[in-house]
């Protein structure tokens, strides 16, 4: 027994020696970056908050096997947005003050960024998302929301292209509109479209709304068809553009009327409806060629990963949009002095040039939006997407 | 100049008379969701919110059913139907059994069936909101044309379903046994509890009814409206149908949702209301009638609860 004791007081003694040899810890230094992510994992438009998360991890880890952020890995945290402005605002509350992000992928919804903008600019942790809306990233005055950066074409830029498009190339002046007035998205692209066809002797023969959850168009569908019109701009989400596609074929409105649909008709759109070739006569802007080279590794590596996605047609542009998110904070944060929201901040703010998917990146300080970005014209018939090419929109 | 008058005139008309169509087809899918609602408040007095958890696992069931046997859309509708009304008797079973046997508050069973409700709402998020799903192609022919007239083909089928449904409906709760008990049961439980009546077989077949109602107008809404894990929410036509027609009578509720539908259709179509108006109008019919006429339109024309 007492052998045991003596034993045991040897290696306590041994233990406390070397405790006293070693030195007092200095301040712990950061050895990752947080980066947090806020889609709409559930809910209405999952597939596309799905799309941008995937696209976001895909550049964390190309950027972690390369050694990281000067040294420094990325862990990333995705949140759940449900689609719910609230829930977006708790999960940014949790990713700043719990989770020490220092900056946050935003999601492609522009009623949610629009609800971050004063939350962001309190906490000073940068927002980088798709939403489209250019109030969430300029104030009214004209100076940026500080806190907010868009990495995709504004509403403005979308609403005037597909405004151009159909006026000088598709030669319709009539046209009627059909949007969802309870989402920003589509309210700020029609306010644009609206002021370019006024502003160049096109006229609006009616105007016909309905609000999010609404699942009948068909009382508006037809009055569009009364008024006369040739073509719709219905810039709407996913899951609204496969009820007006189904009830426009139903009214056998899709043959006679062209729709001048949003960047939600493009991939993977025609992949969730039943039939596809019910689609006719649909043109949308987007800012990315699908067969452009650049994104051949991305498009691979998306569907080596990804049990659902067979070809290209599967893959969202959000997709991209997550994918260059990361990479632009990622750059930001290249030779900072300090790892902080404020530093993720003014870095996107330096940045010029950056080599993006869609296009040289360089940040408007008056807006935060992206410059330089142009944009791709393509349409649907009888079902297939088929590519028209780059489009500048006609100034007259 | 009376020509061009009597042309607009006849183009006002045959465009009322498509709406008036569009809105009995709405009308349609309303009426039996608003049927499989109204059967449970008449037997046990509450507002079975549970059963949009209902509507939008059958549709998810029908879609599973018809991509996965390969069924055509009859068998789907039949299968689907079935489903449904299993699932009600399970509801009724987890959700409401106990409450019943315990003789609890009626607002219990109104809490209960919100919370199953979200519960099977947010279960069916969890499980599918990360795909699209859409039903088959079921019927080439999407629409077709009689004289000015456009009728769109499950539109119509819809309706006409709905409508043989809910004539079955009451030929059961009229002419057969369990149908006279269920509306026994409705009017007085005590008395048909001392009457030898097994209330609880009763309530299980009223529920399976109930479900069944609910399977068809699932099914509908999924080919219709799409599958999203909120389609659910459609509930709230039942309900308002519910409230126009007078709370648990099956009649009233049968006309309440045609009104709704025919009412939702010319709101849309009225510049100055349109689509965005529509619910206000809607609900403002909603509280006049809770007000003016709590018994709903059915309170004098039809005098059987059932």
């Amino acid at each position: 027994m007492k052998k045991i004791v003596t034993i045991m007081l040897a290696a306590v003694m041994a233990i406390s020696l070397s405790a006293c040899g070693e030195k007092t810890p200095t301040a712990p230094v950061a050895t990752e970056i947080v980066i947090g992510s806020l889609q709409d994992l559930s809910g209405g438009s999952s597939v596309s908050g799905i799309a941008m998360d995937r696209g976001a991890k895909i550049a964390v880890d190309e950027i972690n096997a390369a050694g990281g952020i000067d040294g420094k890995l990325i862990k990333y945290i995705p949140y759940d947005s449900k689609g719910e402005p609230q829930e977006a605002l708790t999960a940014y509350n949790r990713l700043v003050d719990q989770d020490k992000a220092v900056a946050v992928v935003g999601p492609p919804i522009s009623n949610i960024g629009l609800a971050m903008t004063d939350t962001a600019a309190e906490k000073k942790v940068p927002i980088v998302g798709a939403f489209i809306d250019s109030r969430v990233t300029m104030k009214e005055d004209g100076t940026p929301q500080d806190y907010m950066f868009l990495v995709q074409p504004t509403n403005e830029q979308s609403g005037t292209i597909q405004a151009s498009y159909l006026m000088n190339e598709l030669k319709i002046t009539k046209i009627a509109l059909f949007y969802d007035k309870t989402n920003a998205f589509g309210v700020s692209q029609v306010n644009a479209f609206k002021k370019y066809v006024e502003a160049n002797g096109g006229e609006i023969l009616t105007e016909q709304v309905f609000k999010s959850g609404d699942v009948d168009f068909k009382t508006q569908l037809s009055k569009i068809k009364e008024s006369g019109a040739e073509g719709i701009f219905a810039p709407n989400y996913p899951k609204d553009n496969t009820l007006y596609c189904t009830q426009m074929n139903q009214l056998g409105m899709d043959e006679s009327i062209v729709t001048m649909g949003g960047l939600e008709f493009a991939p993977p759109f025609l992949t969730t409806l039943p039939d596809p070739s019910i689609v006719n006569n649909v043109y949308f802007a987007l800012n990315v060629a699908f067969d452009d080279p650049k994104l051949a590794a991305i498009n691979k590596l998306y569907i080596d990963t990804y049990e659902d996605a067979k070809t290209v047609d599967d893959i969202s542009v959000k997709v991209y949009l997550g994918y260059d998110a990361i990479q632009l904070i990622a750059q930001s944060l290249k030779g900072a002095t300090e790892i902080t929201g404020v530093a993720v901040k003014e870095g996107l703010e330096k940045i010029t040039e950056f080599d993006a998917l869609p296009g040289k990146i360089s940040f408007s300080t008056k807006s935060h939006q992206p410059l330089g970005l142009s944009m791709v014209m393509y349409s649907i018939m009888g079902g297939k997407n088929e590519k028209i090419g780059p489009y500048v929109p006609v100034v007259k | 100049m009376f020509t061009s008058y009597h042309h607009l005139l006849k183009g006002e008309m045959t465009m009322s008379l498509q709406m008036l169509i569009n809105g009995l087809s709405l009308g349609g899918v309303y009426a039996t969701i608003a049927v499989g609602f109204a059967l449970v408040y008449n037997i046990l007095k509450f507002s079975n919110f549970s059963h949009s958890g209902i509507l939008v696992s059958t549709a998810y069931i029908g879609y599973f059913i018809a991509t996965r046997l390969g069924t055509n859309f009859w068998v789907t509708l039949i299968l689907t139907g079935f489903f449904g009304g299993c699932l009600a008797i399970l509801v009724e079973f987890i959700g409401f059994r106990r409450l019943r046997l315990k003789n609890v508050n009626t607002m219990l069973y109104f809490v209960s069936s919100i919370t199953i409700s979200m519960l099977m709402q947010n279960l069916i998020t969890v499980l599918f909101s990360t795909s699209y799903y859409s039903y088959p192609i079921f019927f080439k022919t999407t629409s077709f044309k009689i004289g000015e007239f456009m009728f769109v083909t499950t539109d119509i089928l819809m309706l006409v379903i709905s409508c043989v449904a809910l004539v079955i409906l009451q030929f059961i709760l009229k002419k057969t046994r369990i149908g006279v008990a269920i509306r026994a049961l409705s009017t007085d439980s005590n008395t048909t509890s001392l009457m030898g009546i097994n209330v609880t077989r009763i309530v299980i077949a009223t529920f399976f009814v109930s479900g069944v109602m609910g399977g068809i107008s699932g099914m509908f809404l999924g080919i219709n409206y799409t599958l999203y894990p909120q389609l659910g929410g459609m509930i709230t036509k039942g309900f308002i149908a519910s409230i126009i027609g007078g709370l648990g009578n099956v009649s009233g509720a049968v006309m309440g949702a045609f009104i709704l539908g025919v009412m939702e259709v010319f709101l849309i179509n009225i510049d100055f209301i349109g689509a965005s108006f529509t619910p206000v109008v809607t609900f403002l019919v909603m509280i006049v009638f809770l007000l003016v006429r709590p018994q709903g339109i059915a309170g004098t024309i039809t005098k059987e609860k059932v």
